[in-house]
């Protein structure tokens, strides 16, 4: 397993250096809505890398095996399947058109030779099986030439098919369609540790299904008041546990973050851990309920940490403290300034996502301008870096960039200013095992190795 | 990239973010709405604050010049933001209305002043009962400061559960606190009571203040005041300091609320009956003697304040004598909202009179005072109008649909 991943390490341990591997998606200026990825997850072996869009397609990427003769490029993500997975609809009573938009694919863990992900939009989620068919029954004698069944009693002889090679075709189905139990928009799904049991969450309420069984589901945590006059925070975010199957998180609007166990009580309204950071009155400003509602929780995969991402920072926590994080990670501390304007173009609503690496010795989350942080928890050192085409030759080093803040604008710097905030970089994705990411550029999807020195 | 946004412009910016969300695509995002009713209610309070501040201001002013030595002005200091510009103009639609001189306006300030003083000793009044029966939950506006303040108006209540000054006399109403009952009021935490700090320390309303003084928005006064360079660089942003720190909050009988629309999936806050008084503190507004929420809202859930169209509709007609809309007035259960009605009512001639528009599409049949006066638009001076408008927007939030309860 991979150690820990960084950009431009100085000497000591392993010297890491990003590289570019490759692109996905088109290159045209004009960005067709539809394109925009909205999610982007490996699966647990991480051969697999499904990507969601605005449009309701699920892109399924495989990693090619290792090329003997070209030992040094690692094996290659390419196109493996392609479906729609969800389409526009409209709620005719609300008189409401439901997004195709995928939020989130998760998958599940590989049980036989075919694979199953969840992916979900506003209302809907949905079970796919993916499979592959490399052989075609042939020999029925139950047709005519021109394609007709014959009728049963001019098949006069017994023909038993054989079934003969074809050209691998990957078939996605859907096998199950968990629908109408969300009233609001659904903003996350977990698939439990036991395997068999699944969350989706809404703003107000977090459901759990049997992935057997779609007609039925349990409400287990519920913040609706009684009085809608008296909202003030909406769920942001949920996941399960990875290893205990009792035990679920759930982020807040108001920057907090609940744990629940599911053994105390059917309905976990009542939250057995509540994290939260008490807000510094001196930073308080018109935005500053914006900009600490959680847009993403995480748990690390030992289970022992999770991590919260605000609109400017990130936050990891020990499940075993509840009154602050651990580790403050400022994402981009230069847009504190600049919350006015980012309210008025939207951007202060941006819901940025956070990973950790396999071993859970980094972080990675997304910024603007097509730049993505990444944290090393060990060395205490940060990097960012972009994603662009420009940077886009095989093997080429990212090189760390830098957003001037202030005063005197440095060589290869970005000035506050000149940021791109289009560009955005909301879904990013780290290989279970190796050091391998994934990044969402808007309609483009980067994928960067690590190179040993 | 910098913008000086007052407070005016960031709740007009909010409520056309409210507005839109109706039309996007995918319904209604709780989310969304939510945060922006946020910034809604901190916006709002700052600029009531600002408000408070100047007409204190200026009715020092007043007397100073009544009186020759200039004792009092040091005394009121902490209740005069230096940077505050000057011209009423900026302080929005319900003050004495554009335009004009200083001296033209004294009286109506006087006046003004005289009625906030008097809802602020409502305040004091309620926040003392709130003291010895404290709410279950409450908007806090530094109930403990006030006590202590070193002149009557020394905190804008954030949440203001005020009878108007008017409107228990003329209604034979006995004027009463307003008991917060054990109704649950609703509680963004923590709601900042931005006068607090912005009124008690110079130095912080000069923070507050200097930013809210944009090049765009005040052009008269925007000399007067401090250049309108942002805050520094460590500063949040352009209020720092202007909102005081969750140790300052006291209970406060609430009366904020915040309110789904599940037919239109907005979530909007509005504290119930504050932004009417600043309706009544206006003497520009002859609804003084209507008042506030009078007895039709006296409803089975308590204390709980909810503003009636209908209510609404008759003070708007005293403003306007446009044709009343059909709700009856006050105590009527609203009715569903109308939606589109109005939305190609008034020309698209300013920004001001979109947002008009845009909110009367909100907001349904609540606003048919308003409409019928947008042919008159002439008669009053645009930003009054638009920001009128947004005034009783904000006031009305609480009532204009009931929020559903889904399921």
């Amino acid at each position: 397993m991979a150690g820990a991943g960084g950009g431009g390490c100085p000497a000591g341990g392993n010297d890491f250096q990003w590289c570019f591997s490759q692109v996905k998606g088109a290159i045209d200026e004009d960005v067709a809505e539809a394109d925009i990825i909205s999610t982007v997850e490996f699966n647990y072996s991480g051969d697999l890398l499904a990507t969601g869009d605005k449009g309701g397609r699920v892109v399924i990427f495989q990693r090619e095996q290792e090329n003997k003769s070209r030992p040094h490029s690692r094996g290659e993500y390419n196109v493996y399947s392609t479906f729609q997975s969800h389409e526009p609809e409209f709620d005719y009573l609300k008189s409401l058109e439901i997004e195709e938009k995928i939020n989130k694919i998760r998958w599940l863990p590989q049980q036989n030779a075919a694979h199953f992900l969840l992916s979900t939009n506003d209302k809907t989620i949905k079970l796919w099986k993916i499979s592959e068919r490399d052989k075609r029954a042939e020999g029925y004698n139950l047709k005519d030439e021109d394609g007709r069944l014959r009728d049963p009693f001019r098949v006069t002889a017994l023909r038993v098919p054989i079934l003969k090679p074809m050209d691998l075709m990957v078939e996605a189905s859907p096998r199950r369609i968990f629908a109408n139990a969300h009233t609001y928009h659904i903003n996350s799904i977990s698939v439990n540790s036991d395997h068999e049991t699944y969350l989706s969450a809404d703003d107000l309420r977090i459901n759990l299904w049997h992935l057997e069984i779609t007609d039925r589901s349990f409400n287990i945590v519920d913040i609706k008041p009684a009085n809608m006059e008296e909202l003030t925070e909406v769920i942001t975010a949920a996941e399960f546990h990875p290893h205990q199957c009792n035990v679920l998180v759930y982020s807040s609007s108001k920057g907090t973050v609940r744990l629940c166990d599911m053994r105390s009580s059917a309905l976990c309204d009542r939250h057995s851990k509540f994290f939260e950071e008490p807000e510094d009155p001196s930073s308080r400003s018109f935005f500053s309920e914006i900009i600490s509602s959680i847009s993403d929780v995480k748990f690390s995969h030992s289970g022992r940490y999770m991590m919260t991402r605000d609109y400017l920072s990130v936050k990891v926590w020990d499940l075993n403290m509840e009154s602050r994080p651990v580790e403050t990670h400022q994402v981009h501390e230069y847009l504190r300034s600049k919350l006015c304007s980012l309210y008025e173009n939207d951007c202060i609503f941006d819901k940025f996502e956070c990973c950790w690496n396999g071993s859970d010795s980094a972080i990675m989350t997304g910024s603007y301008n097509n730049f993505f942080r990444m944290f090393d928890r060990n060395a205490r050192r940060d990097v960012t870096l972009e994603a662009s085409r420009e940077n886009s030759k095989p093997r080429a080093s990212l090189k760390p960039r830098k957003v001037c803040t202030g005063g005197k604008r440095k060589k290869d710097e970005i000035s506050v200013d000149s940021l791109d905030f289009n560009k955005k970089i909301l879904h990013t994705a780290w290989h279970p095992l190796e050091n391998i990411i994934a990044v969402a550029a808007t309609n483009n999807l980067y994928i960067f190795q690590d190179k040993i020195n | 990239m910098e913008c000086a946004l007052d407070a005016q412009s960031l709740i007009s910016i909010s409520l056309r973010k409210i507005h839109s969300s109706r039309t996007q695509r995918g319904g209604i995002k709780l989310h969304k709405n939510l945060l922006v009713s946020y910034v809604l209610r901190n916006a709002r309070q700052l600029y009531l604050s600002e408000r408070y501040a100047e007409l204190y201001r200026r009715q020092q002013q007043q007397q100073q010049q009544q009186q020759q030595p200039p004792h009092h002005q040091h005394q009121h200091l902490a209740y005069a933001a230096p940077g505050m510009p000057a011209s009423a103009a900026d302080f929005g639609p319900l003050q004495v209305g554009g335009g004009g001189d200083a001296e033209a306006r004294e009286p109506a300030a006087r006046h003004q002043l005289h009625q906030l003083h008097q809802l602020h000793q409502l305040h004091l009044q309620q926040q003392l009962h709130q003291h010895q029966h404290p709410a279950p939950r409450g908007c806090a506006a530094a109930a403990g400061a006030s006590a202590g303040g070193a002149g009557a108006l020394s905190e804008l209540p954030g949440c203001a559960a005020l009878q108007p000054p008017h409107g228990a006399p003329h209604r034979g109403q006995p004027l009463e606190p307003l008991q917060p009952g054990p109704a649950p009021l609703p509680l963004p935490l923590p709601p900042p009571a931005p006068a607090a700090l912005c009124l008690r320390d110079p130095r912080a309303s000069a923070a507050c203040s200097a930013p809210s003084a944009p090049p765009g928005a005040t052009p008269p006064a925007a000399a007067a005041s401090p250049p309108a360079s942002p805050a520094p660089a460590s500063s949040p942003g352009f209020y720092r300091g202007a909102y005081p720190a969750p140790s300052d909050f006291g209970v406060h009988c609430s009366s904020q609320t915040t309110v789904l629309d599940l037919d239109t999936h907005v979530v909007t806050t509005v504290e119930n009956g504050y932004l009417h008084q600043d309706c009544c503190a206006s003497a520009h507004c002859p609804c003084c003697g209507q008042g506030a929420p009078g007895p039709g809202l006296a409803s089975a859930t308590g204390c709980k304040r909810k503003y009636y169209p209908g209510q609404e509709e008759e003070d708007e007609d005293e403003e306007d004598a446009g044709d009343l809309g059909a709700e009856p007035p006050g105590g009527a259960p609203f009715a569903p909202c109308k939606r589109a009605r109005f939305e190609d009512f008034c020309p698209d001639s300013s920004p001001d009179a979109s947002n008009i528009s845009n909110l009367i599409s909100i907001f349904g049949s609540g606003f048919s005072g308003l409409v019928s006066r947008q042919p008159d638009s002439s008669e009053q001076p645009p930003p009054l109008n638009g920001q009128l408008c947004a005034k009783q927007a904000l006031a009305s939030l609480g009532a204009w649909t009931r929020a559903i309860v889904a399921f």
